[in-house]
């Protein structure tokens, strides 16, 4: 046979793509539910590392069903809410529902299109804790996270940040360095101003959390996102932080930006430093607040 | 085993490796040899992509129009790269993640495209397999060595564990930042093409 005429060369070259066609389809048929199942628990292993309940390297061990029964164990309530603050539909528990397309809803977020976005709220030892995805441009690709509020919306209780090509080393180290991440904990969201949490060199504020040395970039890139996605979150978090102005002994005072007290707490205080931020449940004796 | 199928098998390891003598494939070897996981990850879906598109473009060999044989190849080996890159999505996902953008250009090594036009379209199904799976591991080996020296140099560890230990540290040693970036990866790469030149005198050029 002729293989050079163009009758020959043309129904070959069908035939090949017809085929190497069915077999990606049926491959890649054959393999979504695996990688689905596997994007949802790699997702669920993030909010709860950034929830402090266990950390990505453990969750990664046990496997995809016991990240999704942990899931349930903690989850509470999860919904999303619009740019207004507004939940438009709760997600469904018993499914263990995540409404987490990040990438579309970045691109909707930017463009100003109505917005949905998943707001997962946990149940740690009898009190909530707030679990919110950002995302947003790196250096090299999107770097993405999720950051946990504690009960009263502001403090942050952790984080967990992600990327897809940082440098390794540098840039990559939002993920690899757990000390970067640790460094989130306990910083206050500054929910009347502009830039509600930021990452900066020299962090001095409550809000903002020192850059990664040598990683300019990412740090920057990771800072621009957790500013947009916080802003958009910023009227469900002003609706329902909570008003109150009592701590307890041990915590740092929720009194936002207005009034940054520490509650010292000395034995028989019923006031601390603060006016606005009386301190509650003051034992007697010799407890003192650790700083 | 007969001579020919040996010399198939280790010339590209050693004397004919794809890396240091052929000096193919050297963008990925620069990108993804920063840590030994992701090396070990690259180096055997290379050699799987190699050695597969190898045997099925050799069975295809005779049937090929010879006007379109690049695409044809092109054809084999991109999916066969999907392939993998599907296979490890669903069953080793967080290496997935880390890797997806280096899988895909695997098309784009020239040590895949190098093997089928010189010695696939021209020999039998089983010797061409073999010929890219023994260029796979010469590609694979020099990745993992330069993988080994950048991780343990460059982060102290080697698969993610701490090598280097903490005293040290304390005593005043420091990660190396050079070797994390990829021009260290192409002055290693330099010297074990040195250092190999040096001890097989006949690759030298005149």
């Amino acid at each position: 046979m002729n293989t050079n005429s163009n009758v020959y060369t043309v129904v070959y070259s069908t035939v090949i793509v017809v085929i190497v066609a069915a077999i990606l389809a049926f491959a890649a048929q054959a393999l979504k539910p695996k990688q689905d199942a596997n994007i949802k628990a790699d997702t669920i292993s993030q909010m709860l590392t950034a929830a402090q309940f266990a950390s990505k390297e453990d969750l990664a061990k046990i496997g995809n069903d016991a990240v999704l029964a942990e899931y349930s164990k903690y989850i509470k309530e999860a919904f999303t809410v619009n740019a207004q603050g507004q939940k438009v539909r709760d997600l469904d528990l018993a499914s263990r529902e995540i409404a987490d397309n990040l990438h579309a809803q970045n691109t909707n977020l930017k463009k100003g299109n109505d917005l949905e976005l998943p707001v997962y709220i946990f149940d740690q030892n009898g009190k909530p804790v707030t679990v919110v995805p950002v995302y947003g441009a790196g250096l090299w690709g999107p770097v993405w996270g999720y950051i946990a509020f504690k009960d009263d919306l502001k403090t942050v209780a952790g984080a967990y940040f992600d990327h897809e090509s940082e440098t390794p080393g540098l840039g990559a180290k939002i993920k690899d360095d757990p000390e970067f991440r640790a460094k989130f904990v306990g910083k206050i969201a500054a929910w009347g101003s502009d830039k509600v949490l930021s990452i900066l060199k020299g962090a001095s504020q409550n809000n903002e959390v020192d850059a990664i040395t040598g990683a300019t970039m990412t740090s920057k890139g990771l800072s621009g996102a957790i500013e947009t996605w916080l802003n958009a979150y910023k009227p469900y978090f002003s609706a329902n932080a909570t008003t109150k102005n009592k701590c307890n002994c041990g915590e740092f005072c929720p009194c936002g930006e207005a009034c940054e007290c520490d509650c010292h707490c000395t034995p028989g205080q019923t006031q601390c430093n603060c006016p606005d931020c009386p301190c509650e449940n003051c034992p007697t004796g010799s407890h003192k607040m650790e700083e | 085993m007969d001579a020919k199928l040996k010399e198939t098998i280790l010339n590209p390891i050693l004397k004919g490796n794809p890396i240091t003598v052929l000096v193919l494939g050297i963008c990925s070897s620069l990108a993804v040899t920063v840590e030994l996981k992701g090396a070990l990850v690259m180096a055997l879906s290379v050699t799987i992509v190699t050695g597969l598109s190898c045997l099925v473009l050799s069975l295809l060999r005779n049937t090929i129009p010879n006007r379109i044989r690049i695409i044809v190849q092109l054809v084999v080996v991109a999916m066969l790269v999907i392939l993998v890159d599907q296979i490890l999505k669903a069953y080793s996902y967080a290496i997935e993640k880390q890797l997806s953008v280096y899988i895909g250009l695997i098309i784009t090594n020239c040590i895949v495209m190098g093997r089928i036009e010189a010695f696939a379209l021209g020999n039998k199904p089983i010797p061409s397999l073999l010929d890219g799976l023994a260029n796979g591991a010469g590609y694979g080996i020099i990745l993992i060595v330069v993988a080994i020296f950048r991780e343990l140099f460059g982060s102290g560890t080697l698969l993610g564990i701490q090598i280097i230990p903490e005293a040290f540290y304390n005593a005043g040693y420091m990660n190396n930042g050079l070797v994390i970036l990829p021009p260290m990866a192409l002055i290693l790469i330099g010297c074990i093409i040195w250092i190999q030149r040096g001890i097989q005198k006949d690759l030298q050029e005149k």
